[in-house]
């Protein structure tokens, strides 16, 4: 039907145009960053759009020189703790939300739609001042509890649609079959929802490893940055050092970028419809 | 109370099935009742106090704070009581008028009339593309969204960066602009232009990705009729695919607007936006200067109050339109 719509001049020149646009519009942006990244010559490439030559000497030198393997394996153990919490709270509020009917349950749902409206700059700067009373300032753990609570909302609204796309009659059959509660959550319930977790889980890991505001204002030590802060210290007075910053920033986008393909591809079009909703 | 009326309904329950075993099903029955009662509390109670503790309580605090002069001391800090100082400071200030405020907002419609005219555009376009391109499309797309706010504001800062950058030293070559003398981060309008550019990159594939699947509900049929009757892919677009998936486009465009009005990484990390020229102020870069750069943590959290009003009379009409709608089942 396109096709024969399509006939026009203008269309069949218009179209592989804007598709050409698009992808220089959204691959362009992430092909300067690696090849930057790998132009030994990076500050003075101006705009040619090959680079002077392949070398990883800015990798080296974000490694050697920048500590970054540090600030990569404080990203990987926030992001972690993240997903370990994140996923078990969210899995128990997902099936209370989508299982049971109680009071206040819209209450509470729409609670959650709200609390993600709430501005960072808002919370930063009173659990700033909560975290410094408990001595919690500079601590990976500290961190990592703010990106649970910050991750907890959307988990909650996505999981919930999995946990409701299992049929109730899967469960039943485990009750007849003389199951508790708790064996029928692990048995039936708990595979089920799995690749649902599992996206989820990533997601809350990307909120953690993108996150800014509260890592640059609570970590200060110079070990304790996460990696999207420690890009920060590649960046002079006068002069930027293009080439680090390029290498630190692909180490960051690159695992992020392959965890949205693949969690894309789990949640289908689960993650445009779970953010439409929150 | 819920809670603790059901438990001792139950345990008395028990007791009597101990006692008298022809009270067997009255017993399973209210058993039954109190876990339909306690269970779902109990799964919901780990995640609602980290909810309470981490973002309701810091808002109250914050709404606290913006009621006193906070100085920082050793083990704990001094607070004193100023009334409403900070919000009559805040909103009798130049700044917030000529600055703060009209950037924060036209910042903000920029970006979401881009971003959702970008965003419908593409989707358009993805509906006409046969699978091959329709999927490399697509993962191009991916790309975008996936780009951390962190990196991608750092490739756009380097690539519009003064004398270096491959923008800035293309201009110059077609004779637009010096490059040698040419700072576009210096003033507002280019610096907000760069930060636009940014945000739509990042925002747009969301749109896209949410409109063509609403795109893919609206029944061939509708459009058929309308060729026939002579419209032309302009009328269809605004008479059947507009009018079709009008919940679609508000709901995008709530969201972009209470995403795009606070807007702060992308602001703070650009030359010039963490404080050094309070000409780009953002109501919420503003709020955070205020508190970690002057200490003056009382001011920050009043303009810190007034962003999150702002966002949540947004947040309401969205709800509001969800319901109405009728799609949401809550």
């Amino acid at each position: 039907m396109s096709a024969r719509r399509s006939n026009s001049l203008a269309a069949r020149i218009g179209l592989p145009l804007s598709v050409a646009a698009l992808l220089v519009f959204t691959l362009f942006p992430v092909y300067w960053m690696v090849s930057t990244a790998l132009d030994p010559k990076a500050l003075t490439r101006g705009s040619d759009l090959l680079p002077s030559g392949i070398s990883f000497e800015h990798f080296d030198f974000v490694f050697d020189r920048g500590n970054f393997g540090q600030y990569l394996l404080n990203s990987a153990i926030v992001g972690i703790v993240t997903i370990l919490a994140a996923a078990l709270l969210s899995l128990f509020a997902a099936i209370a939300v989508a299982r049971f009917k109680f009071k206040f349950r819209t209450s509470v749902l729409i609670m959650i739609l709200v609390v993600q409206m709430v501005p960072l700059e808002a919370l930063v700067i009173p659990l700033f001042i909560q975290m410094r009373d408990y001595e919690m300032l500079n601590s990976l753990l500290g961190l990592s509890i703010v990106y649970i609570a910050l991750s907890l909302p959307f988990a909650i609204w996505t999981l919930r649609g999995f946990v409701a796309a299992v049929p109730k009659e899967v469960e039943e059959a485990a009750y007849i079959d003389g199951a508790s509660w708790f064996r029928m959550f692990r048995s039936v319930l708990l595979p089920l929802v799995g690749p649902g977790l599992v996206a989820t889980s990533i997601f809350a890991f990307i909120t953690a490893w993108n996150e800014f505001v509260f890592a640059y204002t609570f970590m200060k030590g110079n070990d304790k940055y996460t990696a999207a802060v420690g890009i920060f210290q590649f960046f002079g007075e006068n002069t930027t050092s293009w080439g680090p910053v390029m290498a630190s920033s692909t180490l960051v986008t690159v695992p992020v970028m392959l965890f949205f393909v693949i969690v894309h591809r789990r949640l289908g079009s689960g993650l445009a419809a779970g953010a439409v909703k929150g | 109370m819920l809670v603790g009326d059901g438990s001792k309904a139950g345990s008395s329950g028990s007791s009597s099935l101990r006692s008298r075993p022809s009270d067997d099903g009255d017993a399973a029955r209210r058993r039954k009742r109190r876990t339909t009662l306690t269970r779902p509390w109990l799964l919901l109670a780990p995640s609602l106090i980290v909810l309470a503790g981490l973002l309701l309580w810091p808002l109250i605090q914050v709404g606290k704070l913006s009621l006193q002069d906070y100085k920082v001391k050793f083990g704990g800090g001094e607070a004193t009581f100023t009334g409403f100082d900070h919000y009559k400071d805040l909103l009798t200030g130049e700044l917030l008028w000529k600055t703060v405020l009209p950037n924060t907002v036209f910042f903000a419609f920029a970006c979401v009339g881009l971003t959702v005219a970008l965003g419908t555009a593409v989707a358009l376009l993805l509906n006409r593309l046969g699978p091959t391109w329709k999927l490399i499309c697509s993962v191009s797309i991916l790309a975008a969204w996936a780009m951390p706010a962190v990196t991608g504001t750092y490739v756009w800062i380097w690539l519009f960066s003064p004398e270096d950058g491959m923008f800035s030293q293309l201009a110059d070559s077609m004779g637009l602009i010096d490059a040698e003398t040419t700072n576009w981060f210096t003033e507002r309008l280019p610096f907000y232009a760069i930060a636009t550019i940014n945000v739509v990159h990042h925002g747009f594939p969301f749109v896209a990705i949410t409109v063509l699947a609403g795109l893919l509900t609206i029944p061939k049929e509708l459009y058929e009729a309308g060729e026939i009757d002579g419209a032309n892919a302009w009328q269809r677009f605004w008479q059947i695919t507009v009018p079709t998936i009008k919940p679609v486009f508000l709901v995008v465009t709530i969201l972009s607007t209470i995403w795009d009005f606070k807007v702060f990484t992308q602001v703070f990390l650009m030359p010039g936006g963490a404080g050094e020229n309070p000409d780009v102020y953002n109501l919420g870069v503003y709020s955070y200067i205020e508190a970690f750069a002057k200490n003056d943590y009382g001011a920050g959290a009043a303009a810190a109050v007034l962003l999150t009003l702002l966002l949540l009379a947004i947040t309401v009409i969205y709800i509001r339109t969800l319901f109405r709608q009728g799609e949401e089942d809550l």
